[in-house]
């Protein structure tokens, strides 16, 4: 008999790669000399997925599955409407970015739509394999984002690198999928949640060996260390704007099948990783912060910055998923919007294939564009963690949660390394404010869509700093939606 | 009428926040139109708490409450009120900022809007610090208040700005970060983070220890108590006279507010373990001070080192913790905004005559500007606490105050007040006494008409609190009182806290920090 197959929960992914595919066909058609619609179609599909969701949210195909591949809970639903705005946001910021270093061709949105399918896939399935093949496609497209400056050697570097390490970490999480297989007999993170709380004979170790396989594969993903290594090349050679889709997208994707497979669907065994993931958790703070104060290249400086929140953000894996799951989905949305808005802002004053990398770079900015230098110094004092920003909530709640767990040295380690982001972060801010600018401005001026974008981030940064509570507690819905 | 009245505390703090938006999106070029809105706009703020001087009781308890639910799901709330202590120092915050605003009319030259937005949100900082009954609360403005602060000194202080700025930030925030985590903890052990609520119910003592060490770090950081103290010098030398003023005026004070309001009461028994080493450190400090200002070259530097000194005898004052002393302290903290916020502003204008600071540029001074020297010689007397001058009422009732705690400490302290004599009339006679051997020196202008409505105000009232204290003191009497009720109730021997917890610290059985604190964990 054949069931009928809901698949009300895959329209917004549909929706995603048909605009990926319509945006890949309107370059055909345009006629030479013209510039294809991209930027509205992109924006057209991204807000037509973003509705979708929306409306799954109003109570209409929450819960329907297709055999655990696909799922729309409202944990779902929260992590892909957070991966949709980024992924608009990144948009926004592309057109001015691409026209500015001579990369504006179709693709490059084709590609980001189809990772952004594989992140909607990540967020919302509850079966592994689905989950691998949704890391796959998500990063298959971002191995040829990150090498789209085909001119550019250090693109090329970028997109191998990211290729390489990707595939290695693949083998992990896919060596870890089978490990747990052979516990469990399914794929299906229900199941496995059953087999691992009552393990047959010898189970129990085979089940550790599969979950630290997976801590892997996703170390690698979320760019914790000592699986960072490849995230200060691959950010740097990356375009701007794909190093800030990387950051923000790839870390909400990331961490959403992360916490769901650790957070929810392993429970029964954190016992025995959670003092792992606490380990992780302080060496990626040490190092990502120690790294970035050694940095003279702000994207540089920023990709480790987002080794070290990586760490910041898996303090919280030792708390208990009702406290722990909507801390991290409140950080995420924050750390989205301030690293979208601190890459974007750098994108946005791209000219003539230039764009500012060194700290020097930046010098005088303040004189030369006022809303920009004070949007890009919300974003770092957000990342610094000063009030009043999102980034300050989310720590705090991070940390919070974590003190709660009775981790209180976890959370001492979190703010003392805090402060020493405090340094390379308000380095930027004295090259801006209070540094002489150049003699002649060699920046380009900000477009329309980007600045929409950046005023956006600010607004989210600052509001969400403020009025923290809506947010809060639509995490707290979302998470609670998995209970 | 009446909802402003009921509203005035957060309208005090977001009037601020609202000028420094309307002054942002004036035009650049249009200096003088932001210098002005931006002075107009402060002594309307001025105005406005000027109304809490018409409600305000001199009774225990807080006044002007409102409270709202700001993060409902963890139970932290919008609660602020005051009482006599803050009622002060939020008017004295009120007083000083536009005062400040004139008094930098030509100093500041460039990037005056920038300049205007930083101290309008400074001020809101700084009010929001001194109304807040929520350690979250309390702990955002705490925080977002150093970033005004930190572009103040970076972009318009002297050569070594940018190191002094950077050094002034990394200080305060590495002293208050693990507050904040003392904050979760003590979350974690009583369920709340309403000061008023865990002043009621302190936790137990074996816990207080380290929450009280990390919070009483913050404070001694801010205050600064020796030997925490080697940001001062650097951010005052460094930082433009408005920002030397306002950090000496006001934010040094937030340090000895932090103890009054959340350190002490919160955690009392800790207190009491801790006040010998707290006075110990209080008189090194007013001991230490003084000798340093005995040597400096520089009279910016000597006013700093000064601070360090004056501040000295507030920390002793909270250290002895008698109604006397308390009262004191918070007088004394009053005093040192005042005249400590004077003598900033006359070095920063003699800055401006003579581009200089070293003492040994001048000389003779008395016969060229007399005017300029009656009036600094009357801070200088408010500030060494000759009788008459508010700051003898304020070291008078820290030093018989404190004679219980320690007699020891009390005769020290006492010297200090000698050598504060000593430093302070030393300079005066090197600067204005003698003849004028340094050319530049003659023909220098005497106070304008500006500088006469900046400096008038703080004398009037270094004099007015001289011999006027009671009418200050009468507000801050029975707050302080209260605070020697609680603590003598709180650890008088065999008491135990409200609610008692196990010896690890930590709470049986552990609520969730961070838990959902009204809706519970819905399935």
């Amino acid at each position: 008999m054949i069931e009928a197959i809901d698949l009300r929960p895959a329209v917004p992914a549909f929706i995603l790669a048909l605009t990926g595919l319509v945006v890949l066909l309107s370059q055909a058609f345009t006629p030479k000399g013209k510039t294809s619609p991209s930027l509205g179609l992109s924006v057209g599909g991204l807000l037509s997925a973003l509705v979708a969701v929306w409306l799954m949210g109003q109570g209409r195909g929450v819960g329907a599955d297709l055999g655990g591949s696909l799922v729309a809970d409202r944990f779902a639903l929260a992590f892909q409407a957070l991966i949709l705005t980024v992924c608009l946001g990144t948009v926004l910021l592309s057109s001015s970015y691409l026209r500015a270093t001579g990369l504006d061709r179709g693709e490059h949105y084709t590609l980001l739509l189809f990772s952004a399918v594989g992140m909607l896939g990540l967020v919302s399935t509850t079966e592994l394999v689905s989950m691998f093949v949704a890391l796959e496609i998500m990063s298959v497209a971002l191995y040829g984002l990150a090498g789209i400056r085909r001119d550019r050697s250090e693109s090329q570097e970028s997109a191998l690198k990211y290729f390489v390490t990707g595939a290695f970490s693949s083998a992990f999480f896919l060596y870890g999928v089978a490990l747990l297989y052979g516990v469990s007999g399914s794929t299906r993170l229900d199941r496995i949640t059953q087999a691992v709380a009552q393990p047959g004979d010898g189970g129990h170790g085979l089940a550790l060996l599969g979950v630290g396989f997976l801590l892997v594969g996703f170390g690698f993903k979320v760019a914790s260390v000592p699986f960072h290594m490849w995230a200060p090349d691959v950010y740097e050679g990356a375009p701007t704007t794909v190093t800030a889709f990387m950051a923000a997208g790839v870390k909400v994707a990331a961490f959403g099948a992360f916490l769901r497979v650790f957070g929810h669907a392993l429970q029964p065994l954190a016992a025995s990783w959670q003092p792992a993931v606490a380990v992780l958790a302080v060496v990626s703070m040490v190092v990502g912060n120690l790294g970035a104060l050694a940095q003279t290249n702000v994207k540089r400086m920023l990709a480790y910055s987002s080794v070290a929140h990586a760490g910041y953000l898996l303090v919280a894996f030792v708390a208990p998923w009702a406290i722990a799951a909507p801390a991290i989905l409140f950080y995420l949305v924050g750390y989205a919007a301030v690293s979208l808005g601190g890459f974007g802002a750098l994108a946005a004053l791209a000219k003539d294939g230039r764009e500012p990398l060194a700290q020097s770079d930046v010098n005088g900015l303040a004189h030369r564009r006022p809303a920009l230098a004070a949007a890009l110094t919300v974003f770092l004092i957000s990342l610094t963690g000063i009030p009043v920003s999102a980034g300050f909530m989310g720590k705090f709640y991070l940390f919070g949660a974590a003190v709660g767990a009775g981790y209180i040295k976890l959370a001492l380690v979190g703010v003392v390394m805090s402060v020493v982001s405090a340094y390379y972060y308000l380095r930027v801010v004295v090259s801006m404010y209070m540094k002489d600018p150049p003699a002649d401005d060699p920046w380009g001026r900000i477009a329309p869509s980007a600045a929409v974008a950046l005023t956006a981030a600010v607004i989210a940064v600052l509001g969400f700093g403020a009025f923290p509570a809506v947010v809060v507690d639509w995490a707290r819905r979302a998470a609670q939606s998995l209970l | 009428m009446s909802t402003l009245h009921n509203h005035i505390l957060t309208i005090l703090v977001l009037a601020p926040v609202l000028g420094a938006v309307v002054v942002a999106l004036t035009r650049r070029e249009a200096a003088i139109v932001q210098k002005v809105v931006g002075l107009a706009w402060s002594t309307g703020v001025f105005a406005l708490s000027l109304l809490l001087v018409r409600g305000m009781k001199p009774a225990a308890g807080y006044q002007f409450l409102e409270s709202a639910p700001w993060i409902p799901a963890y139970g932290i709330t919008y609660h602020v009120g005051i009482d006599g202590i803050s009622y002060w120092l939020i008017l004295l915050t009120t007083f000083l900022t536009p005062l400040a605003i004139l008094g930098s009319w030509h100093y500041i030259d460039k990037r005056v809007r920038e300049f205007v937005v930083f101290m309008l949100l400074l001020e809101a900082g700084m009010i929001g610090v001194f109304v807040a009954l929520d350690l979250v609360l309390f702990y955002v403005f705490w925080e977002a208040m150093l970033i005004p602060m930190y572009f103040l000194i970076g972009i318009w202080g002297s050569d070594r700005r940018i190191y002094a700025a950077l050094k002034f930030f990394l200080y305060t925030f590495a002293g208050s970060v693990l507050m904040l985590v003392a904050f979760l903890v003590l979350y974690g052990a009583s369920g709340t983070f309403d000061i008023p609520a865990l002043a009621e119910r302190p936790v137990a003592p074996e816990t207080q220890i380290w929450l009280f060490a990390a919070c009483a770090l913050a404070f001694a950081i801010k205050v600064p108590m020796w030997p925490f103290h080697t940001w001062l010098p650097d951010a005052h030398v460094e930082a433009p006279t408005p920002g030397s003023v306002i950090l000496a005026a006001v934010m040094l004070k937030m340090g000895g507010y932090g103890f009054l309001r959340i350190a002490i009461p919160i955690f009392p028994n800790a207190f009491v373990a801790f006040a010998p080493w707290i006075g110990l450190l209080a008189v090194i400090g007013i001991v230490y001070g003084a000798l340093v200002s005995l040597v400096q070259p520089d009279l910016k530097k000597l006013v700093a080192y000064s601070s360090v000194s004056h501040l000295g005898f507030v920390m002793l004052g909270i250290a002895a913790f008698t109604t006397t002393s308390l009262v004191g302290a918070v007088y004394q903290m009053l005093n040192h905004g005042i005249s400590t916020g004077a003598l900033f502003f006359m070095v920063g204008m003699l800055y401006e005559r003579r581009h200089t600071r070293l003492i040994s540029e001048f000389g003779g001074l008395r016969r060229v500007i007399p005017w300029f020297f009656a009036m600094f010689l009357l801070v200088c007397l408010s500030s060494i606490a000759v009788p008459g001058f508010n700051g003898f009422v304020g070291e008078f009732l820290i030093l018989i105050g404190s004679w219980k705690f320690s007699k020891a400490l009390v005769v020290v302290a006492s010297l200090g007040v000698i050598l504060a004599a000593a430093y302070i009339l030393w300079m005066v006679q090197r600067v204005f006494y003698g003849e004028v051997t340094n050319p530049k020196n003659e023909g220098l202008p005497d106070l304008s008409a500006r500088e006469w409505v900046v400096l008038a105000p703080l004398v009037g009232l270094a004099l007015f609190m001289g011999v006027a204290s009671p009418s200050f003191t009468r507000y801050i009497e029975p707050s302080v009182d209260r605070l020697v009720i609680q603590l003598r109730e709180r650890t008088r021997p065999g008491a135990l806290p409200a609610r008692d917890w196990t010896a690890s610290g930590r709470p049986t059985p552990a609520p969730p920090a961070l838990a959902p604190a009204s809706e519970g964990n819905r399935p």
